[in-house]
This record gives C-alpha cells, structure tokens and sequence, in this order.
C-alpha cells in the first residue's frame, strides 16, 4: 500500500508547504508525548550514537584539591591523574597530588590565641593513588535550553599511599565523582573522596623535661626543642577531599 | 478440570475400542469361514490375543504400551481390513502422549484409506492436531476434507476460522469474511476471526465494514490493558482503514493512540508518517523521521522512509538536506542491495537460506559478525518477522520439542514406535527447514526487486533535486534573494508554554526521546 505511495508521491510536483513566512509553529496535540514509556528494540540501550565516547580512550585531569576536614595541615593541594577508560562503564588511573606546605587557618588561628606551635607536626607532603571509576549515569541537562551538557556521574575507589617528612603511609579512598563536558574532550570534574589512612597525630602536648627542656610556669611557652617526627602517635585517620578540575580525552 | 478431560478421553477411547472389538470380531468370524490353514488360524489367535491386549492398555490409560503394541500389530497383512481402525486408534494414543505430529501421520493415512468408518473422525482428530502444531499443509489437507456440518459443535469455530484463513491466503475475501463471522463469540479464534474479517473487509475494499469491525474489536477490549496485542492490532487495522478511506487526520490521530511500548509502535510511526506526508503535514512528517532514522532503527529495513524524506526535502526545497538524505540511502542500501542480489546468485538449495536465517536467529545485532552473515542483519531480521516465516518457525519449534520429547523418553524412544516416531519427525523437520528456506529466498526476491524501484526511485528524486537547486540559483542570479521564513524568528518561549522543556538535538538519541522529536527546520521554497 505504502510503496505504491511514492510514486504517487513524486507526481505532485508542487505542493505548497503548510507553513509560510507569517504562521506560527504549532506543535499539534497529538503529537506531543503522552507517555513516560520507551519503545521496545532488541537492544533497549539508553543512548546511542553518544557525544562522549569515553570507551578505549585516555584522559588527563588537572585538578585542584581541598581538605574539608583536616584542621592542621595546609587545606590545599594540587595534583595530576590519567584514567584509561576500558569500557563506556569502568575506567581506571593514576593520582598524583602534591601537598602544599604549612599550616592551615585553623592552626594558624591556634598558634595566635593559644601559642600552640603545629609547624614542628608531619605535614602530608604528596600521595599516589591507583584509582577505578564506575560510571554509573551519563547524561545531560539544558539550562538556557540553547545549550545542551552531557554529564557523567561515577562512584571511585582508590588505594594508594600517602608520603609524610619521615614515613610513607597506606590509605584507601572512597568517592563519588561528576563530570560537566564542555566539548566532545573537555569537561570539568569534581570529585568528592573520604580518605582512610595511617597518619600522625599532630598533637604533642608539652611536657617539661620530657624533651631536655625547661618550662617554669603553666603561661610559660613550651621551651623545649621540636620533637623529632617519631614522636607523634599514630592511627587511622578519615579526611574528606573535594578535588575540583580539568579534564581532557584523548 | 484435567482429570475430567482426561476421564471424558478415556470414555470416547473406550467406546471406539469397544466398537472395533466388535466389528474385530465380526471380521475374524468371516475370515475364518474362508481360512483353510490351520497354521493361519493359530496365527490370527495369536494377534487376537495381542489386540486384545493392546485395547485393555488402551482403555486402562496406559498409552505408551498401548501404543507400542498397536504399531507391531498395524503392518501385519493379516489386518490389513483392520489397518485403518488400528491407525486410528494408535493415532489417539500418539495424541495423549503429546506427540501430536507422529499422530497426525497416522490420520492421514487412515483418511487415504478411505475407510468410511472412520475417515470422518480422522479428519476431525487431524483438524484438532494441525491446529494445535500450527502446520499449515496438515491443515489445508484437512480443511479440503472436512465436511463442517460433520463436526462436532465445539470445534466448529476452529474449522471455520481455518477455513476463513485459507480462503483469505487465496484472495476470497467475501467467502473468507462470511467463514470468519460463524466464528461464536466466547471462542477464542473470535479476536483473531473478528481482526481477519475486518482484513478481508478492507481487502475487499469494504472500507466501512472493517472500520465497524476494528471498532467492535476494540470495545471488545476496553477493559484490557493498553499494551493488549488483540487491541493494539485493532487500532492498527482501524488507523490503516481510515488511511485507505484518506481521511489522514483521523489515521493519524488513531496511530497516536498506539502505545510506545507495543512492538507494533514502530509500524504506527512509519504509517502515521505516510498519513502526515499524504495530509500534507510536512514538518510532523520530519519530525517521526528524525525517529525512525535514528540509530535504534540501524537494524530495521525501512528503505522507503528515507526516500519519503527526500521528498518531504523537496517539497520545502531544502536541497542539502535532500543530498544528505539520498546519499545515505544509497551508502545504506547499495551493499544491501549487492549482498542480496549474490547471496540469490550463489545460493541454489532452499537449506542454505534457512541456514542463514538460522544464524541470525541465535544472535543479536553487532553480534552477527561473529556467526559471520552474508546476508545484512537488518535483511534477516525484517524477513524473521515476516507472518508466513514466524508461523513456520513456531511449528519447527513444535516438532523439534516432538522430537527431544522422544529422544529423552527412554525405553520408548529405542522401541519400534520410537524409532519410526523420530525418522518420521527428522523427515518432517527437513522439510519444514526446506520449506522456511523457499519463503526466506521468496521474500529475499521480493526485496531485491523492491530495492531495484526504490533505487529508480531514488534517480527521480535525486532529478528532481538537481532541478530545485538549478532554479534556486537561477533565481538568485536575476537577483531575487529568498524570503526571510518563520523559522528564523523561532521564539522557544512558546515550547516552555506546552509544559514540556524541548533540547537542541546534538547527535545522540536517547531511548525516552525516540518518537518525541519535533523539526523545527525552515522551509526554503520561495
């Protein structure tokens, strides 16, 4: 019935176009969805023909972090990692981050009010994480609906260790992660990560004498010398990072 | 409810048993009046005592040995007059043993005995045992044969249903709409006789009928959910009525009530897109295009709808898009078209058709180059799906499970019966995959010539766009610049008003938004 049609078709030469320069498109009634159902293929995939094709691919992260949680040390750091993307689903890589160096605000604030020195603690100096990433949701939103982002929303899980003035300590991590893209390469990616390692406690309390030094009064400041890095005790410590970056696909 | 079936089975059994004993009785006294051989009287005692055995199993239940023991008996040429009883009988034994294929052989053979006796209700058991396997040439054999007023009044909807389906396969749509409406109402061939009817109707250009018809259909299955195949089929068939009848807004309208979740939803697209293009609704039209060219379609074989687009192009003079549109009909279909054209060309024997069909059963799309096809995947799966191929199928499906209930029956499966049971299946088996064969290389026939207009077609077409943008530019060079359009103003705050958010389409297609598109394109005609 149909094939007949495009022959038919093909005679009527000149039709007119129901629309002219001074209609207004209207989206007739029934053609707008009714239904929040989708259609039924042999492979129901949620997406085809993808503007982010991640699977095969390598990518390279610039990333800035900060340590919500961590009172003492300098709240920055800064870091690089590439991710090998085995499938549109998984995706592993290498983290690298450099710590910066001094204090934090806090402990700045602690120094002023309270003369309590931290300088003398183990600061964290870098880390080096293995890292996977499941890709659990891609998708996309349109704020101006001019503009159209893709996104990707993943859960991580990294294992690595973390190097300190005088020791190096082991650590996992656990995280979810978004993605933004800019382009078919580019996005920016945060990542927010809950740390769980051996670290030192940057807390010594000032004994007279303990450390060959003298202290005369309780208002006195501690005159002893700093302690060597062996000093501070030990245990799990749990930090949450957010990580704030650039990425590109290669 | 089965044991009283099954009660009711042994009864009928019973009294056919009891009736041939007594007419076995009967024959033996006449035979032994012109027997002169003592030796062929102890002989014919003998076979007494083993029917007589074989009647007791049978009417005990005990089917198998039944069974076993009236095939030993059925060849030998001292019952010859009693064959066609035996036969008979062993065919009902096959039947309650679920091996309705073996049985049905045992039907036919007594029905081309011509035994008077039982021919009539061979017919009938034969009639119940192809309709249940679904095997169209058992049951044209016995549709031939049967005589409706002979049939017992529960079957009859089976046999006139039959009936209406051969006569609507040989075009006699009025004879096969009258056999349709004796199909009683509470039956259930009534969806698929009403449905058919209404078929036959619009066949017959009985435009209104079937419009009737496929509405009764539908009322019938209101209470139904949405997604009811009888009532999606329904709306189909009164959407492609009102089509015919040209009345394009109101086809279109019922193809919109086709749920998306059906697997017939991707026909009412396609359709619905002929109603809009003949209801001059261009830029509807473009938009189910931008479905039904998607990649979810990749694997579907829809030639035509790429060339309805070209036109669709040409009608608003958007040349490039018609370039577009055309080159990948032919970057999509030449290799199609090629692929089929050698596969007919090198192909001879109807088994190597269904070998290739049979490969693409056992996969899914972007696994077929593992079972490494000649033939496109999108080919094979657009002919799986044709009615007469999936009909064959399910019955190969039928004797094949025939077969490994056999060959897992133990004892029975290494017995005479069984053995002759599973040559009888293995016959039949290859000649339903020759038969599969002949339709795939009829249908790859089809589709090659079909392939060979489109691409005429797609000259004419490309012609005609050749034309436009020569007038186009003709115009241009006299200076006469085109009209500023509606579509370069698009205000999308009106899109917001709808109640819907609406993206900018970037290239990818998503699963909830197939059929959701809207063009938005302008028109570039002066």
């Amino acid at each position: 019935m149909f094939q007949v049609s495009v022959k038919i078709l093909l005679i009527f030469a000149v039709v007119s176009f129901s629309c002219t320069a001074k209609d207004l498109i209207q989206l007739p009634v029934e053609e707008l969805a009714k239904e929040s159902v989708t259609p039924i293929f042999e492979r129901n995939d949620s997406v085809r023909n993808r503007n982010i094709v991640t699977e095969k691919r390598w990518e390279g992260n610039l990333f800035y972090g900060w340590a919500l949680t961590e009172p003492i040390a300098n709240v920055s750091k800064l870091g690089l990692s590439g991710y090998y993307h085995t499938t549109e689903d998984n995706a592993y890589g290498l983290i690298f981050s450099k710590n910066f160096s001094g204090v934090s605000q806090y402990a700045k604030q602690l120094k002023d009010q309270y003369s309590l020195d931290f300088t003398r603690a183990p600061m964290p100096e870098s880390g080096l994480f293995l890292d996977y990433n499941w890709k659990a949701f891609y998708g996309k939103f349109s704020l101006s609906k001019h503009v159209v982002t893709n996104f990707h929303f993943f859960g991580s899980l990294a294992a690595g260790v973390t190097k300190y003035p005088h020791k190096t300590f082991p650590g996992v991590a656990i995280g979810l992660g978004q993605k933004f893209y800019i382009g078919k390469n580019s996005s920016f990616r945060f990542d927010f990560r809950v740390f769980a390692n051996q670290a030192p406690i940057p807390f010594l309390k000032c004994e007279p004498g303990k450390y060959e030094g003298v202290k005369n009064s309780t208002t006195d400041s501690c005159n002893e010398p700093p302690p060597s890095y062996s000093d501070f005790k030990e245990r799990i410590t749990f930090s949450s990072v957010i990580d704030l970056g650039y990425s590109f696909l290669f | 409810m089965n044991h009283i079936i099954q009660k009711v089975n042994i009864l009928i059994i019973s009294f056919i048993l009891l009736n041939f004993s007594l007419a076995y009785a009967a024959g033996k006294t006449k035979r032994k009046i012109i027997t002169s051989k003592p030796g062929s009287v102890v002989r014919e005692s003998g076979l007494k005592g083993q029917l007589s055995n074989a009647l007791s199993l049978a009417q005990s239940g005990q089917y198998q040995p039944a069974a076993q023991a009236l095939f030993n008996l059925v060849k030998r040429p001292e019952l010859e007059n009693e064959r066609p009883q035996i036969k008979y009988i062993l065919g009902k034994m096959l039947v309650e043993m679920k091996y309705s294929q073996v049985a049905a052989y045992q039907f036919v053979d007594v029905i081309r005995s011509g035994n008077n006796r039982y021919i009539k209700k061979a017919i009938e058991e034969l009639s119940l045992v192809a309709d249940s396997l679904g095997d169209d040439t058992l049951l044209n054999y016995a549709v031939s044969k049967v005589d409706v007023n002979d049939f017992p009044d529960k079957n009859k909807d089976m046999i006139y249903f039959r009936i209406g389906e051969i006569k609507l396969k040989n075009r006699e749509y009025e004879d096969a709409a009258n056999a349709f409406s004796k199909v009683t109402f509470g039956s259930s061939y009534n969806n698929q006789a009403l449905y058919n009817r209404a078929m036959a109707n619009l066949e017959n250009n009985k435009i209104d009928n079937a419009i009737a018809l496929f509405q009764q259909m539908i009322d019938h299955r209101s209470k139904s959910s949405v997604t009811d195949t009888n009532k999606v089929a329904a709306q189909m068939g009164l959407a492609r009525s009102y089509y015919q009848k040209q009345e394009w807004d109101t086809a279109i309208d019922i193809y919109s009530q086709i749920p998306r979740d059906h697997f017939l939803w991707h026909d009412a697209l396609f359709e619905q897109s002929w109603a809009m293009l003949r209801g001059a609704r261009f830029r509807s039209a473009l938009s189910n295009f931008q479905s039904l060219h998607s990649s979810y379609y990749e694997d579907f074989y829809i030639p035509e709808s790429l060339l309805l687009r070209a036109i669709v192009y040409l009608y608003i003079c958007k040349y490039d898009e018609m370039e577009k549109v055309l080159s990948l009909f032919e970057k999509t279909y030449e290799p199609v078209k090629i692929k089929i054209g050698s596969f007919l060309g090198n192909s001879s024997e109807s088994m190597s058709y269904y070998q290739e069909l049979e490969k693409k059963l056992s996969v899914k799309r972007q696994e077929d180059l593992l079972v490494g096809l000649k033939l496109p995947y999108m080919v094979l799966k657009n002919i799986a799906e044709e009615g007469d191929v999936r009909r064959s199928l399910s019955y190969l499906r039928r004797i094949q499970e025939e077969k490994n209930a056999i060959e897992n029956s133990g004892g029975f499966r290494s017995s005479g019966l069984g053995q002759y049971s599973v040559r009888v299946l293995n016959t039949r088996i290859k000649n339903t995959k020759v038969l599969i064969g002949d339709m795939v290389k009829a249908h790859l026939q089809n589709m090659k010539d079909e392939l060979q207009d489109l691409f005429e077609q797609a000259s004419f077409i490309r012609y005609e766009m050749i034309n436009g943008k020569k007038e186009t530019l003709r115009k241009k060079i006299a200076g006469r610049d085109l009209p500023n359009t509606i579509d370069n103003q698009i205000d999308r705050e009106f899109y917001i008003e709808n109640g819907f958010e609406f993206y900018p389409f970037k290239g990818e297609f998503w699963l909830d938004e197939i059929g959701n598109y809207h063009y938005l394109g302008k028109q570039s005609c002066e």
